[in-house]
């Protein structure tokens, strides 16, 4: 039987988020991120003078894009995306050279220094594997993130995009970013 | 705060591979020229063939220990992705230094050599199956690298040039002014060493024809500096806001100050200077050796500093972050 094809993604309603992190911390106890590198955060926009003033918080990772400019520049091949649209970092033929630090336009990668290997979100494939979500979708409190197969007519991911309208994050690099971030 | 991945070991590698290429370039061309029948500045090609190999030589190092993993650079041979400019510029690169070495080994003069060989145990008889004269062979030696130290010179620039996340340097002019700015090192480089070269001082004829191409490369360079701001200026958003970083940023002293006024412009016009009165009023030309050196050391000066700021400022700009920073 052929397997059917996937394309994973996330879809962020960014106006329900708190800032409360709680996906930062799930993703470093989930991966063993170090100190001082993250593979997801939240940015934080200040708009207006008080009191007419507003705040906006937009959950961020690696953006598993369509056309990943890190697996292209990577000389040896060592970022890579699977078939359902992860993008990963085989680590055994990263030679840190960081070019693909470099050239990721969401600055969505880190360097692990223990390793001296590139390091960024595996949308906790490992998870997604056994069929469990990732750590910073199923700890999210306010239910900001959706995590799916935009493949699957059933899933809600693509029922989010069927329905609402969403923007992406500098689709002008020619990325094809897949976080998708509801209006 | 941006976290620059790229540092002062790629800046010192960019400017030495460039300064390999523009040496082996100089001396190469300097092979090919002739008067009446006779080679017409050997010295300055056998200065540059000697030259060549060292710079790129170490900047290659340097570039290993960048590594995070440096024991792994082996798997840059091991993989061949044509869509990476640093998979390419690693075979070229490697390509280069070879052929810079072999180039270098046929410009070593016959007493040199042999001393060499002396020190190889005379029973490696394979090794000594080496030692033999490439000397008739030189044109062709040079013919075959001058691909590649255009190559070389360019993949410096492409490298930066390809990355679509970085305004700053995703232009198709970056390439074109690392080539130049690289030819130009080269043959300042190889005025400095031989206005340095107190056994067999510099005559000036050679003085001429050094000056005469820096100053060819030096306006060159100029040619796409120059558009490089204007069409910057006039393109997207982007690029108008990672241009702010030398037209009013951080590196905007770096860049003007002293890059475009003692790296290029300086230089340029004792250059000029020097070489105008016999090329427009057919005077005898002199050729002050202070003067060639200060010119010479401020264009490598300058050649180093357009990396530094290229590598650095280049990884400032990006499409997200540029707002916060006005």
């Amino acid at each position: 039987m052929a397997m059917k094809k996937k394309r994973y993604a996330l879809v962020l309603d960014s106006r329900k988020c708190i800032n409360c992190k709680a996906c930062a911390v799930a993703c470093k106890a989930e991966n063993q991120v170090p100190v001082g590198n993250t593979r997801n955060w939240i940015n934080e926009a200040r708009q207006g003078e008080y009191p007419k003033l507003r705040i906006d918080f937009e959950p961020e990772q690696c953006h598993h894009c369509e056309h990943p400019s890190c697996a292209r520049v990577c000389p040896t091949g060592a970022t890579w995306m699977r078939k359902d649209g992860v993008v990963l970092v085989n680590y055994d033929d990263c030679i840190g050279c960081r070019y693909c630090m470099v050239a990721c336009p969401y600055d969505a990668r880190y360097f692990h220094e223990e390793s001296g290997t590139v390091h960024k979100c595996t949308l906790c494939s490992h998870r997604v594997d056994k069929g469990d979500l990732p750590a910073c979708v199923e700890t999210c409190p306010s239910k900001v993130r959706v995590f799916g197969d935009l493949e699957d007519p059933t899933s809600r991911v693509h029922e989010l995009l069927a329905t609402r309208r969403y923007r992406v994050k500098e689709p002008q690099t020619g990325n094809g970013p897949q976080l998708y971030y509801l209006l | 705060m941006h976290e620059f991945n790229w540092g002062l070991l790629i800046v010192v590698y960019l400017f030495l591979g460039g300064l390999s290429a523009g040496l082996f370039f100089a001396a190469g061309l300097a092979n090919y020229l002739e008067v009446d029948g006779q080679p017409a500045y050997p010295r300055v090609a056998a200065m540059g063939a000697l030259l060549a190999p060292w710079p790129v030589a170490i900047g290659s190092a340097l570039l290993i220990l960048d590594l995070g993993n440096w024991y792994r650079f082996y798997k840059l041979f091991t993989h061949f992705r044509w869509e990476s400019p640093m998979s390419i510029g690693s075979y070229l690169l490697m390509m280069f230094t070879g052929v810079t070495f072999v180039y270098a080994y046929a410009w070593l003069p016959e007493a040199w050599r042999q001393q060499l060989f002396q020190k190889v145990p005379a029973t490696w008889k394979q090794v000594h199956r080496l030692n033999v004269d490439l000397a008739p062979y030189r044109k062709v030696i040079a013919m075959v690298g001058f691909p590649f130290s255009i190559g070389v010179g360019i993949y410096t620039g492409v490298l930066l040039g390809a990355v679509s996340a970085r305004p700053f340097w995703n232009t198709n002019l970056v390439a074109q002014m690392f080539l130049f700015s690289a030819l130009s090192s080269g043959a300042a480089a190889l005025l400095l060493a031989m206005v340095l070269d107190k056994r067999s001082p510099i005559q000036t004829h050679e003085t001429k024809f050094l000056i005469t191409l820096d100053i060819v490369f030096i306006v060159l360079e100029l040619f796409i500096i120059l558009p490089y701001l204007i069409h910057g200026q006039l393109s997207v958003l982007a690029v108008k806001q990672a241009l702010w970083l030398i037209l009013g940023g951080p590196y905007t002293v770096v860049f003007w100050v002293f890059f475009m006024g003692l790296g290029l412009l300086v230089p340029l016009g004792i250059e000029v200077s020097e070489l105008a009165p016999s090329l427009l009023k057919g005077k005898a030309f002199h050729g002050d050796r202070r003067l060639a050196l200060v010119a010479s050391t401020l264009v490598l000066m300058g050649g180093f500093l357009l990396r530094y700021i290229f590598v650095y400022a280049g990884q400032v700009s990006s499409f997200h972050k540029m707002g916060m920073l006005h």
